[in-house]
């Protein structure tokens, strides 16, 4: 049981930003965690709260959420709608017991190669710490658990 | 003259005069307790309207019922503080005309019941600028401030324990005025985002996604609480996203009926600490 | 001979049941809610209770429950059953009205194929009933012909004696026999005089009722619209309900393993008829309560010769706007025929 934890990661990124950000970390010859599994959508704003509800469905120990930095969206405001809604789910998410530290947020552009490796780094060695997410984990297993009565 | 019957009379002169074409109030309810909504469309149905302090119930959602306005004739409605901001959400969010609209007010504290002076709903502006006043205070709550209080884990647990109940009756969506959806998110299929099936992790998911909805819309009527028929205490999640967003937005829902929506808007300058 | 379990020795009769093996069940109350939840100690139960919040229905037909795991691979889809729980149960301190909810729903969980999710909890489980002796106002069930000291549906009919301090034990069925044999050492000998059964006053008559709905002219009534204009579409009413049994099956899971399962539904919604392509013939709410008293009190007593209703009242109770069967049997037994 000396297995090392690897937790399961999944990053929403946008196409131009953060996801042009992580081409370059590849481009770059970057190494990083291969923890992180990346779902590519066109903007922030297109990343719905259910999309982080269902990762966790899956059996994600992390979210990662990234876009572009304010002022550089594609689509002009896109990622100022979306920090709102984040900011307002985040508070849900913590007040329901969800920790935040399982849920980050960050601005990459597509110039941040670097940084997309460090955070990823990072990420995935904060939720190993974390260790698995045993509370949804439990919750997960009752569905797939026959009936008790 | 007590209030109810200064109303009755007001009903009886409204739709006798043909003003509106009904009248959304209350009436007896099974036991001495409980009121039940009373659709007034003549004088003499008025008779058996009720006005105190067991009106309870935020009847702003009936406005929504099929058909109801679509012939824009006009229709009163018996609206506390609390009703008076769902009118305004509703109007902001294109779902009524809120011209259509007359409010007959009314307020209760210690069992007494007030009327509240004004019949459109930009007269209640100052009312619903001093109840935002008192928000931060009102908002607070004991066991909201045991929760916060508590290790994510012990949240966690606490909620657990609170949604394992759940039955996924959905009362708490029907009897929302908010919750106006024609099909809403959990009864979509394709795809299917939460899981529709009762149990704990199902429960858990409907319930978030539920407060998220409602995060800067939710009037805090409690209509949702009253309805649960297990008594989940749903109203700590709706006070606390309405405290997270009056703190971070400086939002508090409807303030008026051209207030923009808090999440279909944003300021350049939003906060923005947590993100990396 | 009538025998007379003592309260004092209803702790001793649960220590015995689960030594036996069995799951012992009765209701409870916490903080928010009641229902019907498995004790280790009788300390536990809540017999003041008009009745639980929660009907019975649910240790039967759990709100959702899974059937079959699937996996679906290139050729062939591979399928592996569950099947409900064997644990041997007991149920103290059931209602009359939540008991005969179960044996009302018999008829329809056998009548073609024997649904054994159903049927095995039904064999399995000794459902001891307490007479009621205290009502309230949503209480109906002498409306439906039944009373609360029905036995209808139950193993064992448990009446409170008038001291308060235990039972009258009337054995219904060899299940309920073999349970109370496990503590006959526990029983006393001698009938103490029972309590008085609650009074139910009748709310409505029920004949007349029936007469007005199987009327075909009375199905487009404009009565159905305005009794239900208050109705908000929720189903609370339908999942309290003991005789309530729809159900939905929904596949959890993604295209290639998932999970099988039955939930429940109800009338109320308006999903519960909506066609894929996008028409539902039951549009409107008013449809929607119309079926369900039809439903209720015309084509199940149709098929199955009684009434899919046991007058718990729980419909009323806990409707969010006041509304339920009863007001709704009240009103038509008004009208005209």
């Amino acid at each position: 049981m000396n297995e090392i934890f690897e937790p399961k990661i999944v990053a929403f990124v946008c196409t131009y930003c953060t996801y042009a950000g992580a081409d370059l970390a590849g481009t770059s010859r970057l190494k990083y965690a291969p923890n992180v599994r990346i779902v590519r959508l066109p903007c922030t704003g297109r990343i719905s709260p259910m999309f982080i509800l269902k990762a966790l469905q899956k059996g994600a120990d992390g979210v990662l959420i990234s876009g572009c930095h304010p002022g550089d969206c594609h689509f002009t405001h896109g990622n100022y709608h979306a920090r709102r809604r984040w900011m307002v789910f985040r508070a849900l998410l913590e007040f329901t017991g969800i920790p935040s530290e399982r849920v980050k947020y960050s601005w990459i552009s597509a110039a941040e190669g670097g940084k997309f490796a460090d955070l990823m780094n990072s990420i995935t060695e904060d939720i190993r710490k974390l260790g698995p997410f045993d509370q949804y984990n439990a919750l997960i297993k009752e569905t797939e658990a026959p009936a008790t009565f | 003259m007590t209030i109810q019957e200064t109303y009755k009379a007001r009903v009886k002169k409204l739709l006798a005069s043909g003003t509106v074409k009904m009248v959304i109030g209350y009436k007896p309810g099974t036991t001495a307790d409980r009121r039940r909504p009373h659709f007034i469309r003549t004088p003499e149905e008025a008779d058996q309207l009720v006005l105190d302090s067991a009106c309870i119930t935020n009847l702003s959602g009936y406005l929504l019922s099929e058909g109801l306005l679509s012939d824009e004739k006009a229709v009163a409605i018996f609206l506390k503080p609390d009703g008076i901001r769902s009118i305004n959400i509703l109007a902001a969010e294109a779902q009524l005309n809120s011209e259509q609209i007359l409010i007959l007010g009314f307020d209760s504290n210690d069992n007494q019941v007030t009327a509240l002076e004004g019949e459109k709903v930009e007269e209640f502006t100052t009312l619903i600028e001093s109840i935002k006043e008192q928000a931060p205070e009102a908002l607070k709550n004991p066991l909201l401030e045991q929760i916060e209080g508590m290790t994510p884990k012990e949240r966690f647990a606490f909620w657990q324990g609170e949604f394992s109940r759940c039955i996924k009756c959905y009362a708490c969506r029907q009897a929302c005025p908010m919750c106006y959806c024609r099909r809403c998110i959990v009864d979509c299929n394709q795809p299917q985002w939460v899981n529709t099936s009762s149990h704990t992790l199902g429960n858990f998911e409907w319930n978030i996604v539920r407060a998220f909805h409602l995060s800067g819309r939710c009037v805090g009527c409690g209509n949702c609480d009253r309805a649960c028929p297990v008594n989940i205490p749903l109203r700590l999640i709706n006070a606390k996203m309405a405290q997270e967003v009056l703190g971070a937005f400086d939002h508090f829902s409807g303030m008026s009926h051209t207030q923009e929506p808090v999440l279909a808007s944003f300021k350049k300058d939003d906060s923005e600490t947590f993100i990396l | 001979m009538t025998r007379i379990l003592q309260s004092d020795k209803l702790d001793n009769c649960v220590a015995r049941w689960r030594e036996a093996g069995l799951t012992v069940i009765g209701p409870v109350k916490n903080e928010s809610s009641s229902s019907y939840a498995a004790v280790e100690k009788a300390a536990e139960f809540d017999f003041s209770l008009i009745m639980p919040d929660r009907s019975i229905k649910e240790l039967f037909f759990p709100q959702t429950e899974p059937m079959l795991h699937y996996t679906i691979k290139k050729q062939r889809i591979d399928t592996s059953d569950f099947t409900p729980p064997p644990e041997k149960r007991i149920i103290f301190g059931a209602r009359p009205c939540d008991a005969s909810g179960l044996a009302i729903d018999d008829p329809l969980f056998g009548w073609d194929y024997k649904d054994n999710f159903w049927f095995q909890r039904r064999d399995t489980t000794v459902i001891v009933t307490i007479a009621c002796t205290k009502a309230d106002d949503f209480c109906m069930c002498t409306s439906l012909k039944l009373a609360p000291d029905s036995t209808k549906g139950s193993d064992v009919l448990l009446r409170p004696l008038q001291n308060n301090k235990g039972w009258q034990v009337e054995e219904l069925t060899d299940r309920g026999r073999d349970a109370f044999n496990e503590i006959a050492d526990l029983l006393q000998d001698g009938s103490g005089p029972a309590a008085p059964t609650a009074v139910v006053a009748e709310k409505f008559n029920l004949d007349a009722c029936v007469a007005w709905l199987q009327n075909p002219e009375n199905f487009e009534s404009t009565f159905w619209r305005e009794i239900s204009m208050r109705c908000i579409g929720c189903a609370s009413c339908t999942f309290l309900c003991p005789t309530c049994h729809c159900f939905d099956f929904q596949d959890e899971g993604d295209t290639y393993s998932g999970i099988r399962r039955k939930n429940w539904d109800s009338c109320s919604f308006a999903l519960f008829t909506m066609h894929t392509s996008g028409h539902n013939p039951r549009a409107t709410q008013s449809a929607r309560w119309r079926q369900r008293i039809m439903h209720k009190f015309n084509y199940f007593p149709g098929k199955f010769n009684v009434n899919s209703c046991s007058g718990c009242g729980r419909c009323s109770r806990q409707c969010p706007v006041d509304m339920g069967i009863t007001e709704t049997l009240q009103a038509i037994s008004t009208l005209p025929s």
